[in-house]
């Protein structure tokens, strides 16, 4: 990938390097680059492991967006660094550090625990209530209800959006941008019967109320699931819910 | 000898694509204490990126199909060299398998009336592949992951396995290492599911990641397991070809299913000049009989664009070789000039944005460049296709790291049902090995200690070598020498290659420290590598035809005599490699009804 055509022109990059128990706190240390105005800055990291130093480290899959593995804070803008191209940064430098809001492993490599504990909280998955599927056969589902949230079920786990966060920064126990579209998206479900057990917790004060509604989640979304409409959708129903009970007592039923 | 962190399981499945989560659901289910290991992040495995969809004859859409006209589709695209039995329990299984991912709340498309909606892909005879957009893979493993979450399965993630564990001749468990801490991991075990996928890494051009380094194929051999069919070796004939960093990238067959041709530097349509005599009868030999195919399957036949992958993928290196191929060393594919730009963007959206933000290209504007790209391997360890036992006790195996399956060529959206059909198997068979078991086999604490030994040489010594420089060298070698076209002389290039590779990667050196060391990483990979290398290389010598995904320029037909064996290969424990041919099992009469109407 790196072999072939030459280039004398270069771009400088400061990396955020960090060894916990050896390093006290990361530092940025420089790095010139071949400019190459296809690379994405995926394929200079690449680059400079295989050629520069072997022990720099970061998480990356697929190279096209779809993994979710290679979310870092480029220029201090959440990204995926397979679709940050060289050529948008110029004349650089580049600067590339972990995603903001989480502990670091090491180098550009995160700590995700707090993450998958709480996507595990919001039970995504269908909780069929009394009516399973046909025997046989598929639930029916019609392109309009599969509209309803689709978008919602776009997601890959990347983390841009806690790292955009700025209700994270602060509050460790938020459930989060993909966490609550990812419930909401099993919510409008039309497979669904759980809304009942995921309210509890998604319409607490650790779920939507939490979110101030920046709307910063939904910007940095490569997948544009955008997390704060669902959020924002989720309020509306949880007061429209409330006021049901509180109005018409026998609303809810 | 060390202490080192140890664990006790029932059933240890290694790898958490679509086989391995479905193992270990199933595993799981029927009781038995399961842990799943994986060399990244949950979530993140190759399955993610399958585009196209789940092969399954549901019926529900075209009624003619079923799983007998499935079955017969699949050994005729892997050219009747199929295990016939995993073949008819696949076509059997996979419409059960898909309406369980929807019943844990995998999303499909939908016909307007509410149905799952299926795509047309190549080598199926009807539209089979339950999608959704083109992010199925994505959808799939969300969907089994959050399955597996929500029934406490024991997750080890960046945890990579080094090797299995023997007590005599059965399984005792496994070792590996946790990525970040470099810290050495035993795991006790029953029964061993391997679930790593495949090795496209070992080829300069692919569309596999970094994980795709063949661990899985080179622990089975390790431990004594028989593999099969390792010659064969799917090239997916449409990757990306430019940018350079993107080459290999793969795009899915889905853009012909969806009305995508392909054409050479002049435009022409040159599958027409391709169409091979097996498939001649199914196939349109005009354009017009070909376009009017997308919207009347009843009377006109389907286009050559959707021809199995080796067929299009050789047509298309033809086509390169004979100079007409595009700019950069593909060919055309165009669905601009044949689908609206609304219609292009709402069934292929991420074929969209992958080319409009890796090579600047708005696919519903101009054609899109591409050629083929080593994607996906049909050999592997070889399994009982009832429980995916091995000849290893307690070794079993699903998806892309067994052989059997999908016989020369493996047909697109094959290969995310066989993850779930096969997994789900292999799953249940070795919680019933775990099952009959009265106690964990024995564990053999010097087998631990001479992989840790082996694991720290590359701190140590005065080597000088670099080991991405010699994976950059066995890919390039594999690529030249046993890629898409092949010849005796150049595979004979490749093992004298491959034994100078392995020679040197004795003196590989790292620096730094044993915490999270992507380059100590893949010196240790680089073994695994060596090893499956050298076995495709010796099976594919072995056969003297062309067959699916092994194409030889000195034996360009295919033979009757190879039609009826699997190439084996196996390893001795001091390394020594012997290669037989072995009858391929028997069809039942029944069974080969179904290929007489040919």
């Amino acid at each position: 990938m790196t072999s072939g055509a030459t280039t004398t022109q270069t771009i400088g990059f400061e990396i955020a390097r960090y060894l916990p128990g050896e390093d006290r706190a990361p530092t940025l240390r420089h790095y010139d680059v071949p400019y190459r105005p296809e690379w994405v800055v995926l394929d200079a990291l690449n680059y400079l492991k295989d050629e520069v130093d072997g022990t720099l480290s970061f998480r990356w899959s697929c190279r096209m967006g779809v993994c979710g593995s290679c979310g870092a804070m480029v220029n201090g803008v959440p990204r995926l660094m397979c679709a940050a191209f060289l050529r948008d940064y110029l004349p650089g430098p580049i600067r590339v550090e972990p995603l903001a809001n989480f502990p670091i492993e090491r180098d550009l490599v995160i700590v995700l625990d707090d993450f998958m504990q709480k996507l595990r909280a919001v039970k995504p998955w269908i909780i069929p209530g009394d009516r399973p599927p046909p025997a046989d056969a598929e639930y029916r589902q019609t392109p309009a209800q599969l509209a309803d949230f689709k978008q919602y079920s776009m997601c890959i786990n990347c983390l841009l959006c806690y790292s955009a966060c700025p209700v994270y920064q602060h509050e460790e126990e938020f459930l989060g941008p993909a966490v609550l579209a990812l419930a909401q998206r099993y919510d409008h479900d039309s497979r669904d019967r759980g809304n009942s057990q995921r309210h509890e917790l998604t319409w607490s004060d650790e779920g939507i109320w939490d979110c101030t509604f920046v709307g910063e989640c939904s910007a940095v979304c490569p997948k544009h699931v955008d997390p704060a409409g669902a959020i924002q959708q989720a309020k509306v129903e949880s007061t429209m819910d409330w006021y049901r009970s509180v109005l018409w007592p026998f609303g809810r039923r | 000898m060390a202490d080192f962190e140890t664990h006790e399981f029932d059933v240890l499945v290694i790898g958490a694509g679509g086989a391995g989560l479905r193992a270990a659901i199933e595993s799981a289910v029927l009781g038995q204490r399961t842990a799943i290991v994986c060399k990244s992040l949950l979530g993140k495995a190759h399955t993610v990126m399958a585009e196209g969809g789940i092969a399954a004859a549901l019926s529900n859409v075209y009624s003619e199909d079923n799983w007998r006209v499935h079955f017969r589709d699949t050994m005729r695209g892997g050219k009747m060299l199929n295990n016939w039995r995993m073949a008819q329990l696949h076509a059997q299984e996979a419409p059960d398998r898909v309406r369980e991912l929807e019943e844990w709340g995998a999303l499909f498309d939908r016909t307007e009336d509410g149905r799952i909606l299926q795509r047309d892909f190549g080598g199926h005879r009807y539209a089979r592949l339950a999608h959704v957009g083109d992010r199925t893979g994505l959808e799939m493993i969300r969907t089994l992951q959050q399955r597996l979450v929500a029934l406490g399965v024991d997750v080890f993630q960046e945890l990579t396995v080094t090797r299995l564990l023997t007590d005599g001749d059965r399984i005792a468990g496994a070792v590996g290492y946790w990525r970040d801490s470099g810290r050495l991991v035993l795991f006790r075990a029953k029964a061993v599911v391997l679930a790593t996928g495949g090795l496209g890494k070992i080829w300069a051009i692919t569309s596999n990641s970094w994980e795709g380094t063949g661990d899985g194929h080179a622990l089975a051999m390790y431990a004594g397991a028989d593999m099969i069919d390792m010659e064969f070796v799917q090239f997916h004939p449409t990757g990306m070809v430019w940018p350079p960093s993107v080459r290999g990238i793969l795009v899915t067959e889905g853009v012909r299913g969806d009305g995508g041709t392909l054409r050479n530097q002049s435009g022409e349509r040159f599958m027409f000049r391709y169409i091979p005599p097996m498939f001649a009868a199914e196939t349109a030999d005009s354009e017009e009989e070909a376009d009017r195919w997308y919207d009347d399957r009843q009377h006109a036949r389907r286009t050559p664009d959707l021809l199995p992958r080796d067929e299009v993928a050789r047509a298309i290196n033809a086509e390169v070789r004979a100079g007409r191929g595009s700019p950069h060393g593909g060919v055309f594919l165009d669905i601009a000039s044949r689908r609206p730009a609304e219609y292009i963007k709402r069934r292929l959206p991420s074929m969209y944005h992958q080319f409009k933000e890796l090579a600047g290209v708005d696919i519903t504007r101009e054609p899109m460049e591409v050629g083929p790209t080593c994607h996906y391997a049909m050999g592997g360890m070889r399994v009982d296709a009832e429980t995916g036992a091995s000849n290893v006790a307690g070794l079993y195996g699903a998806g892309e790291v067994t052989g059997g399956m999908h016989g020369s060529n493996r047909l697109g959206g094959n290969s995310l049902s066989d993850l779930v059909v096969f997994g789900r198997r292999a799953g249940m068979g070795a919680a019933q090995h775990a099952a009959g078991l009265q106690a964990v086999p024995a564990l053999d604490s010097s087998q631990a200690s001479a992989c840790d030994e082996s694991m720290e040489a590359p701190f140590r010594g005065d080597g000088k070598e670099n080991p991405y420089t010699l994976h950059r060298e066995l890919q390039d070698l594999m690529q030249v020498n046993v890629g898409i076209i092949r010849t005796d002389s150049d595979m004979r290039a490749a093992l004298a290659g491959i034994a100078g590779l392995r020679e040197r990667a004795t003196r590989v050196k790292v620096e730094g420290g044993a915490a999270y060391n992507p380059g100590w990483h893949l010196a240790i990979d680089l073994g695994h590598m060596l090893t499956v290398a050298e076995a495709a290389t010796r099976s594919a010598l072995e056969r003297k035809e062309s067959r699916g995904g092994h194409t030889r320029d000195d034996f360009p037909n295919a033979s009757g005599e190879f039609a009826k064996v699997n190439v084996v290969v196996r390893r001795a424990a001091d390394g020594a490699f012997s290669v037989s041919q072995e009858s391929l099992p028997a069809m039942p009469a029944e069974l080969q009804r179904l290929f007489e109407e040919d």
